[in-house]
């Protein structure tokens, strides 16, 4: 498998980490235990596309969002974490 | 005829008769020429007989003339370097090539096994699963050991591999898998065009059939193209011909992976030179020319020796001018087999008959038969007379219902031809059916790939090379290459006009899949006893699963069960295809990364001084760690520890600790950021100063714990443990930008730049005083504990110092660019002479982090919570960090959950070891009723025992309470006491002092 | 009081044996040449402040910084590209140094010394890429790595940063590679191991380029 990473080009899987599901969203401070719960433990078990993260720590050490097909492993995007590099979140 | 090699032309094929070699086979020499495989040779020396059969021990020969071999199985070369299952049609001779046939005992000819045979019925399809059922435990006892004893293949060599394997990565536009008509085209359209092209071809000669069946390719004979396309190739620089080399695999995104077989064909590789290598080949397209697998035709007595497929026999005749049989038969229902007889009448061998399955024969073929005063019979062959001397006389059926009888010493077969769709499958692709050539061809490929020429189902040798042109050219063009490519190469397209036919009827075995002996009744057995789903016919027959992965039978047992099952071929269907496509030796896979090599080796600072000073080394994680530095006397490990622990205790010893994980944490907003992933606060920790923080898991579990120091306002320099330093920044990356990427944060790991040193005991000031510049103020008031900050040693250089203690001394850590790390071994050992400095190695931070009661690995095993190591009022109330809410669950904070106690053994002579379990005093050990474990232990110099830590129920609640170590492990006993876990200076003055 | 004094140690000083090594009787193939005592500073922007790094840093350095995975040659220093708004200053002799670097970058960069924290191998010879080959999955072919072009990737599952620099007098290629000190030894063997087919020559040196 190869991944397109958006800052060094396509590179082989070895130099990725997998780490899971990208659409939890880490709840805000002072949300419930069951929110926390539903965050920490509950993944849809997809067949088809799903958005994961995966760490570039064997290149740039970036974090990744990437589509990928589970039924197929064709990936259909990969973008930067929103914080990757010097990138300016909010205000 | 050379000496002895009574089945060798005189003239013709691509041997070396200048180049003569001797070889081996069970012990007797024979000789043969460079060009050929040892099937050749053995064939020009007129043995037939070369193994015995899987399960029945039946005399084997060879069968084909490639990589789909599965008779001719063979161990290469002797000792370590003894290679089983080694197939002698692709094996290449070389001078003093020793072979030896294998499943016989005790000899090949006189096999007592063969009497197998006799017991044939009790090894019918699904005999694991019958016969030796009951009793159970004859299972592992009896049958397993006797049948592996019976059936089997050869012998590993029982010892290490002597040789070197490495890997490689390769790149391309075009990737060309095969050297015949189709891949030449291929390779030359898209080597014109300009793009990086590798062609891989598992033979040493390239060329494919051509090398073979000749033919006349833009009016030149097939040998002369080949030899120009050959040399144009090599001209072109971006083109890469990879000989010897196997395309087993596709895999995700473009990338391959093929076995090149450096060294194979020589005794052993030259010094310095790898034996095989793998390589991982990334591909913007495939051009699959894999050509075609010639099938047999199943029949009776179908295994006998010098039965061969027939383009495998004018193989034999053509390319290495050595004759399997003097009166050869052909059995053939399809036109290509008449190669063959066209061949061997060339070579001036005699036609016995051809026997065609198809109700016609054309007339070309049919003069040629009356030329060479030999018989063409309308039927099929339905028996074999012969043994392991080879065919003796064939019987026919004639079509219409009589017999007749051919004399002959050999029977080639062609039952038509299977292309290879290996490659082109392995993404679950599922070949279709094609009647008129009455095999499966690709449906589609994995992306980027497409196939060609045979292995798609043209078989005329224009079509193979107007097909290989035309997907080379296109792959070329959509890897963005578009130089001209010219024409395609033009030659005619043979006639193929097959009649499928698949088993004859008969009396006796007749074979399907010849490696695993799975015969024709074991499939309509099979089907009988309902077993019809492919999948379940491969399984319950084992039909194609020994290491030729049923390259020649496969197709054919499927016919078989579509034909006893009612359904069409496409009907039943294929089986999933998976690489390898030959198997690929472990060592290969492995390459570079064995023995010592196995993984990377992390070395620290003062390694090389450590290892002078005659340190014992332990691998931790990468790491190589000193672990205890043994002195001249001492009896065994455990003197030489307490000897440092008492060092360091009465004086002062030294340690290093680089390994730790070693990150700067800068920005605006770092003080903010470990708030987060910490439980503890460190935005409000003064500029100079250290603080132990302790980082959760999101689900409140424990992660790591370590010093972080405030350089400046906007710059912490944050530690992590030795086994956790990678992992711990992956995490924390992951939080800078993606769970709080509105955080000025920057991470840097500094892990290398540092070496660090933990200074420790009551006369580390005294040392520290001679190293560090005496302008800076060490005193308790000028450096209190917990402070951190730069200072500048005598002779110029910078440090960084934190006055932390792991061991609860005195102590400070001195960090150092690392690069004078070694000095600084050094260094400490000369000014601490006067004071008795010791070095300590791993086991005595150990005993003394133990002695102190702080947890290390063994406690953070991701199943503590800050609270079972009694920490949980570090966990601020004030904000939210990662594992705040997860760590409030109900069972994180249950009143009874094991917790980190002090153990030590009542009988103070008595041996602590960790893993053992505590159990109530009085109590009978059971699941129900154990209460946790030891965790870690030493022998404690200052307690003068061993003691240790543990995970107890309540364990805080209960220190002075007798309990019971339960170690089943190592079969041990004895009661313990649970008590305060810093058994040393409980008060903490002396690393304070 | 001792005497004592401060000898810098390269990582590789154990291990790096000046000569040939491996295949003998052949023009060896491939040159490997450990670059000693350098400076180097990993900068890195701060949040929102890409854009200021690098117009500050071009007035310090008289180059444009790289902003894809590429070096730049300035007067005195090479700037390795090392992920999204970072790289490496790599220089000699004190010119770019923490202590110099940091008062002119400091506002829009956060500034790590990581001189003593990677070890330099310089590799060219005609068998150069086909050893490399056996170590890195990236393409080096001239066409997909020219000169200027770098990495940051993985050998033997450790981190490296590999550039091209300018090729040698006879045409050869140039390599260069960044390892981490502590997995120096270790990787310098793997790539002993890869070369030693095609005959190495072996040196150190201080020079830059």
């Amino acid at each position: 498998m190869r991944i397109v990473c958006p800052f060094c080009g396509e590179r082989e899987l070895g130099e990725f980490t997998y780490l899971g599901d990208a659409k939890p969203v880490r709840p805000a401070a002072g949300a419930s235990e069951d929110e926390v719960f539903d965050y920490v433990y509950l993944r849809d078990n997809v067949a088809g596309e799903t958005s994961e993260y995966w760490y570039h720590g064997g290149g740039c050490r970036t974090w990744l969002k990437i589509a990928r097909n589970t039924l197929t492993h064709e990936i259909s995007s990969v973008e930067p974490a929103a914080g990757a590099g010097a990138a300016k979140v909010g205000a | 005829m050379a000496g002895g090699q009574t089945n060798r032309l005189d003239s013709g094929g691509l041997i070396d008769r200048s180049a003569p070699l001797n070889f081996r086979f069970d012990g007797k020499t024979f000789s043969g020429f460079q060009g050929d495989t040892l099937a050749s040779a053995l064939i020009a020396n007129g043995v037939k007989l070369v193994g015995r059969s899987f399960k029945y021990h039946r005399p084997r020969g060879i069968l084909t003339a490639g990589s789909e071999e599965p008779n001719a199985l063979v161990e290469l070369r002797t000792g370590a370097r003894r290679e089983p299952n080694t197939k002698a049609t692709t094996a290449e001779l070389y001078e003093g090539l020793e072979a030896a046939s294998q499943n016989r005992w005790p000899s090949l000819r006189h096999d007592v096994m063969s009497v197998n045979q006799l017991f044939a019925p009790i090894f019918v399809a699904g005999f694991y699963y019958k016969t030796f059922m009951w009793p159970a435990k004859f299972w592992e006892a009896v049958y397993e050991p006797a049948i592996r004893r019976a059936a089997g293949l050869g012998r590993a060599a029982g010892v290490a591999d002597p040789d070197h394997y490495d890997k490689a990565w390769a790149h391309c536009d075009v990737l060309v898998a095969g050297s015949g008509p189709a891949g030449l085209a291929a390779a030359l359209a898209a080597g014109r065009s300009g793009a990086r092209v590798i062609l891989c071809e598992e033979d040493f000669s390239p060329g494919g059939r051509l090398l073979s069946d000749g033919g006349t390719i833009e009016g030149l004979p097939a040998a002369e193209w080949l030899s120009r396309t050959l040399a144009e190739l090599a001209t072109l620089p971006d083109v890469r011909i990879m000989t010897r080399t196997t395309l087993f695999g596709v895999y995700d995104g473009g990338t391959y992976g093929a076995i090149e077989r450096v060294n194979d064909h020589l005794p052993s590789p030259p010094e310095h030179q790898v034996r095989q290598r793998l390589w991982r080949i990334v591909a913007r397209r495939c051009v699959v020319a894999a050509g075609a697998i010639e099938r047999p035709i199943v029949f009776a007595g179908n295994d006998t020796p010098s039965v061969m497929m027939a383009s495998a026999m004018r193989t034999y005749v053509a390319r290495y001018a050595a004759t399997p049989a003097k009166r050869i038969a052909l059995f053939t229902n399809n036109e290509d087999g008449w190669r063959t007889v066209e061949i061997a009448l060339g070579a001036g061998l005699q036609i016995a008959a051809v026997i065609d399955a198809r109700p016609d024969v054309s007339p070309a073929h049919r003069s040629l038969a009356s030329k060479g005063g030999f018989p063409v019979l309308h039927g099929s062959v339905s028996g074999v007379d012969g043994g392991k001397d080879g065919v003796k006389k064939i019987a026919v059926s004639l079509t219409g219902g009589a017999r007749a009888e051919v004399e002959a010493d050999g029977l080639a077969v062609s039952g038509g031809w299977n292309p290879a769709v290996g490659l082109t499958s392995y993404h679950r692709g599922r070949p279709k059916w094609l009647d008129d050539i009455a095999a499966f061809v690709p449906d589609g490929a994995p992306p980027g790939m497409v196939a060609v020429g045979a292995a798609n189902g043209a078989f005329g040798l224009g079509a193979c090379l107007a097909q290989g042109f035309a997907a080379g050219s296109a792959a070329a063009h959509d890897a963005g290459h578009s130089g001209k490519a010219g024409t395609a190469p033009v030659a005619d397209d043979e006639a193929f006009s097959l009649t499928p036919l698949w088993h004859v009827a008969g009396k006796g075995k007749a074979f399907v899949d010849y490696q695993h002996d799975v015969t024709a009744s074991d499939i309509e057995l099979a089907q009988r006893e309902g077993f019809e789903s492919v999948e379940h016919l491969k399984r319950y027959t084992t039909l194609g699963m020994a290491t030729d992965q049923g390259k020649t039978s496969n197709v054919a047992g499927l016919a078989i069960m579509a034909a006893v099952s009612g359904r069409s071929i496409p009907e039943t269907g294929t089986t999933i295809y998976r690489p390898p496509y030959v198997p690929v030796a472990i060592g290969a896979f492995a390459g570079h990364h064995r023995d010592e090599t196995f993984h990377a080796t992390r070395l620290t600072p003062s390694h090389h001084w450590a290892a002078e000073q005659g340190a014992v080394f332990v691998d931790t994680g990468l790491w190589k760690r000193a672990q205890w530095y043994p002195r001249a006397g001492e009896k065994d490990w455990l003197e030489s520890v307490t000897r440092e622990v008492s060092a360091v205790r009465g004086g002062v010893g030294f340690c290093d600790v680089s390994t730790l994980g070693k990150i700067d944490v800068h920005g605006a907003d770092a003080g903010a950021f470990l708030d987060r992933v910490y439980i503890n606060t460190f935005s409000n920790l003064a500029v100079g100063k250290a603080r132990y923080g302790l980082m959760l898991r999101e689900d409140g579990m424990v992660y790591d714990d370590g010093t972080t120091s405030r350089l400046a306002e906007d710059h912490y320099f944050l530690t992590t443990t030795t086994a956790k330093a990678g992992l711990v920044m992956q995490h924390l990356e992951f939080c800078r930008q993606v769970l709080f990427p509105e955080l000025d944060v920057q991470l840097t790991s500094v892990s290398d730049q540092w070496a660090q040193f933990s200074i420790a005991g009551p006369k580390t000031r005294d040392l520290l005083k001679e190293i560090v510049d005496p302008a800076e103020d060490l005193s308790n008031e000028g450096f209190p504990f917990m402070g951190a900050r730069e200072v500048r040693l005598r002779g110029g250089i910078k440090a960084r110092l934190f006055r932390i203690s792991f061991s609860g001394e005195m102590a400070f850590e001195i960090s150092v660019p690392a690069r004078f790390g070694d000095a600084m071994a050094r260094n400490l050992m000369l000014a601490g002479a006067p004071f008795g400095v010791t070095p300590y190695g791993t086991e005595a931070l150990g005993v003394m982090r133990v002695e102190k009661g702080h947890i290390a690995g063994p406690e953070l095993s991701g199943t503590t919570t800050a609270a079972d190591l009694g920490l949980g009022k570090m966990m601020s109330t004030k904000k939210d960090f990662i594992g705040r809410v997860m760590a409030g669950r109900e069972a994180l904070v249950a009143p009874d959950r094991q917790v980190v106690v002090g153990i030590k053994p009542v009988d103070k002579a008595r041996r602590l070891r960790s893993g053992a379990h505590i159990i109530p005093k009085g109590q009978t050990p059971g699941p129900g009723n154990d209460q946790g474990y030891v965790t870690s232990v030493c022998f404690s110099p200052t307690s003068d025992q061993w003691i240790g830590l543990g995970l107890v129920e309540r364990g805080r609640e209960r220190m002075g309470e007798i309990v019971h170590a339960h170690d089943p492990l190592r079969g041990e006993d004895y009661d313990v006491e649970l008590c305060n876990p810093v058994f040393y200076d409980p008060d903490g003055g002396r690393q304070r002092g | 009081m001792a005497e004592f004094s401060w000898v810098s140690r390269s990582p590789l000083e154990h291990a790096l044996a000046p000569g040939a090594h491996g295949a003998r009787g052949v023009e060896a193939g491939v040159s490997l040449t450990e670059i000693r005592n350098f400076d180097l500073i990993q900068v890195m922007a701060r949040r929102g402040k890409a854009a200021e790094l690098a117009r500050v840093a071009n007035g310090r350095f008289g180059v444009a910084t790289p902003n894809a995975p590429t070096v730049v040659q300035a007067q005195d220093a090479t700037l390795i590209w090392s992920g999204p708004d970072q790289f490496f200053v790599l220089s000699k002799g004190g010119k770019h140094t923490m202590d110099t670097l940091a008062p002119a970058l400091s506002g829009p960069a956060s500034l790590s010394d990581q001189s003593h924290a990677r070890a330099l191998v310089r590799i060219s010879g005609a068998r150069a890429r086909t050893m490399l080959a056996k170590l890195s999955s990236i393409d080096l072919h001239p066409s997909a790595f020219p000169i200027g072009a770098a990495a940051a990737t993985s050998i033997d599952h450790t981190s490296v940063t590999l550039w091209r620099g300018g090729d040698r007098p006879d045409g050869q290629a140039v390599f260069n590679l960044l390892v981490f000190s502590t997995f120096a030894g270790s990787l310098w063997h793997t790539m002993l191991d890869a070369a030693a087919e095609y005959g190495v020559t072996i040196a150190h040196s201080e020079e830059l380029a």
